[in-house]
């Protein structure tokens, strides 16, 4: 008698569990599921609970957004992360390769300014560099936003470059040096393609930090330069809020972001959180 | 290794050379405007008024007694003691479920990273259409049998639950990969020995896998501490620091005070308030990640 009955009560608990999970499900997708809705809907029946007419689709929105200024602050947002990005990564790799096989005393320090300057709120970095740009007429331009840009991106790329290049074995270096080659060598035929998932991941981050800041282009941007996630509040306005357009272009903003899922693994885990362990 | 030990100081300076970039170029990025942050709130720097570069603490005692700034401190340690805790426990418990209740469904683990990737302006912008009750699908759900839900945003409370129902939703996915990576790094062996000594699956949870999870929850939750602190699509589309005061964090405040008041060192100082205090959480995290790389 007693054996049914305590596979029986596991089975609830398994049911709860389930439902658990089935919950935080709900919950992960029910803001990107609305997203769509609003993005299809039309402008009339916005405020209709979409029960009530599951059909009254629309494409209009797409074609609206194309026409608006989105298209011109996506290519903004687009140079400006890649940029920033590319001069992170020439720069700050080649620095994390010195940092996690060089011999040093400070690395402790390293660290610690690395993690710091990742940390640090962004509003102090950018009041000093608002009163630069206004003087030397940097204000609403590409190289002023890149400039701003190094700062997301390269305390994380020489960290992150740091944790994933001291995974690489001392005597593959020590061998690729003994054949003669030189340490630039080393680094760009032996080091790199071995840690290459990891370098690849970084670089994914550094692009995503440039390309989903907010603050930053708000302050530096007006309207030449101005970046996809500051060009959505356009839609918003004292009269009215235009859902449908908001809704799709968040929804092409986070598009690019994609290649992170397929990439959520130990390399992503790595570059954000440093050495983790259980 | 002869040959090695040889070349090391050759080796020494090369790598040297490969730093030097890395670290003239954070000294004009990062470095420098912070040098700027400094010197902008030990002066008088004021928009309309123009910079009065004379030396002065005067920024510093003026933010000791003002009220603003003070509720501002409040209102960032409310958002982000409740923000973390939310995160980090449903972060935590989907993991957990993710590896003991449903292992077998691998294709759901994609779906809980979604909401990770999607930009904070956008996060802000579906949640305050969540949030708009004659807009958000909860609240006609809830009408059909005739129960009100109230206006989240026009309340002191409901306002920043709002905030932290959206910054829950967009970073319990960083804590729940976290403690993905924790847990595979946990060998099962225990879990087994537990089992067969008898344990139940709660007692194996409570007494043995939090127990090993305790560095990489407290990381986490550091993690997600200071990204709590900086605070501003969220505030700046949901509410704009409203109602009244309610969610105008000490991050957002600075950005008031610099950009829409025109008092630049006043906002300049509010900053080097935050970093420091960003600066103690980081050597934190520094010296635990030293003695984690270490163990």
């Amino acid at each position: 008698m007693r054996k049914p009955k305590s596979k029986n009560a596991f089975s609830w608990k398994q049911a709860a569990g389930v439902t658990m999970m089935l919950a935080f499900l709900f919950f992960a997708l029910l803001p990107i599921i609305w997203s769509f809705i609003l993005a299809l809907r039309p402008e009339n029946r916005l405020f209709e609970p979409i029960w009530e007419s599951p059909t009254a689709l629309t494409l209009a929105n797409i074609g609206k957004l194309a026409d608006s200024g989105f298209p011109k602050a996506l290519l903004n947002s687009f140079i400006t992360a890649s940029v920033s990005t590319a001069l992170a990564v020439v720069i700050g790799v080649p620095g994390g390769f010195a940092l996690a096989k060089g011999r040093s005393s400070r690395k402790f320090l390293a660290s610690w300014a690395l993690l710091l300057l990742r940390m640090a709120p962004p509003v102090g970095f950018v009041i000093p560099l608002f009163i630069l740009y206004l003087n030397i007429g940097f204000l609403d331009t590409w190289w002023g936003l890149i400039g701003a840009y190094m700062v997301l991106t390269l305390p994380l790329v020489v960290w992150s470059s740091w944790t994933s290049l001291s995974q690489i074995p001392d005597e593959l270096i020590e061998a690729s040096l003994l054949d003669g080659a030189t340490m630039g060598q080393t680094l760009r035929r032996v080091v790199i393609p071995a840690a290459r998932p990891g370098l690849v991941a970084t670089a994914v981050l550094a692009f995503l930090l440039s390309w989903n800041d907010f603050f930053f282009a708000l302050i530096i941007t007006r309207s030449d330069t101005v970046t996809a996630p500051v060009a959505i509040m356009n839609f918003v306005s004292y009269a009215s809020v235009d859902w449908g357009s908001i809704a799709i272009a968040s929804i092409v903003l986070t598009l690019p972001t994609v290649p992170v899922i397929v990439f959520a693994n130990k390399y992503i885990v790595q570059s954000m959180g440093g050495a983790v362990k259980g | 290794m002869n040959q090695i030990s040889g070349v090391q100081p050759v080796l020494q300076r090369s790598y040297r050379l490969m730093l030097l970039p890395a670290v003239i170029a954070v000294l004009v990025f990062a470095v420098l405007p912070l040098v700027g942050m400094f010197v902008l709130s030990f002066t008088g720097f004021d928009l309309v008024k123009g910079w009065d570069t004379g030396f002065t603490f005067d920024n510093f005692t003026k933010l000791a007694s003002d009220k603003r700034f003070i509720n501002s401190v409040w209102v960032m340690l409310a958002l982000s003691v409740f923000g973390v805790i939310a995160q980090v426990i449903a972060g935590t418990l989907i993991a957990v479920g993710l590896e003991k209740i449903i292992p077998r469904w691998r294709h759901v683990r994609g779906f809980f990273v979604v909401p990770f990737v999607v930009p904070h302006v956008a996060v802000a912008l579906v949640w305050l259409s969540l949030f708009t009750p004659t807009l958000s699908p909860i609240n006609a759900f809830f009408d059909l049998f005739g129960i009100t839900i109230p206006a989240f945003l026009t309340t002191r409370w409901g306002a920043i639950s709002a905030i932290v129902i959206a910054d829950t939703w967009a970073s319990f996915p960083f804590v729940m990969l976290l403690i993905l990576a924790a847990l595979q790094g946990i060998s099962t062996d225990l879990d087994e020995a537990a089992s067969i000594d008898g344990a139940t699956k709660m007692q194996v949870f409570w007494r043995i896998t939090l127990p090993l999870l305790k560095p990489a929850l407290l990381m986490v939750a550091l993690f997600r501490f200071i990204e709590t602190i900086k605070h501003f699509p969220l505030i700046y589309v949901m509410t704009n620091g409203g109602p009244g005061r309610a969610t105008q964090a000490t991050n957002y405040y600075a950005f008031i005070q610099t950009f829409q008041n025109s008092k630049v060192s006043y906002g300049a100082a509010i900053a080097v308030f935050l970093f420091i205090f960003a600066a103690i959480i980081s050597f934190w995290v520094a010296r635990m990640n030293a003695r984690l790389s270490d163990a």
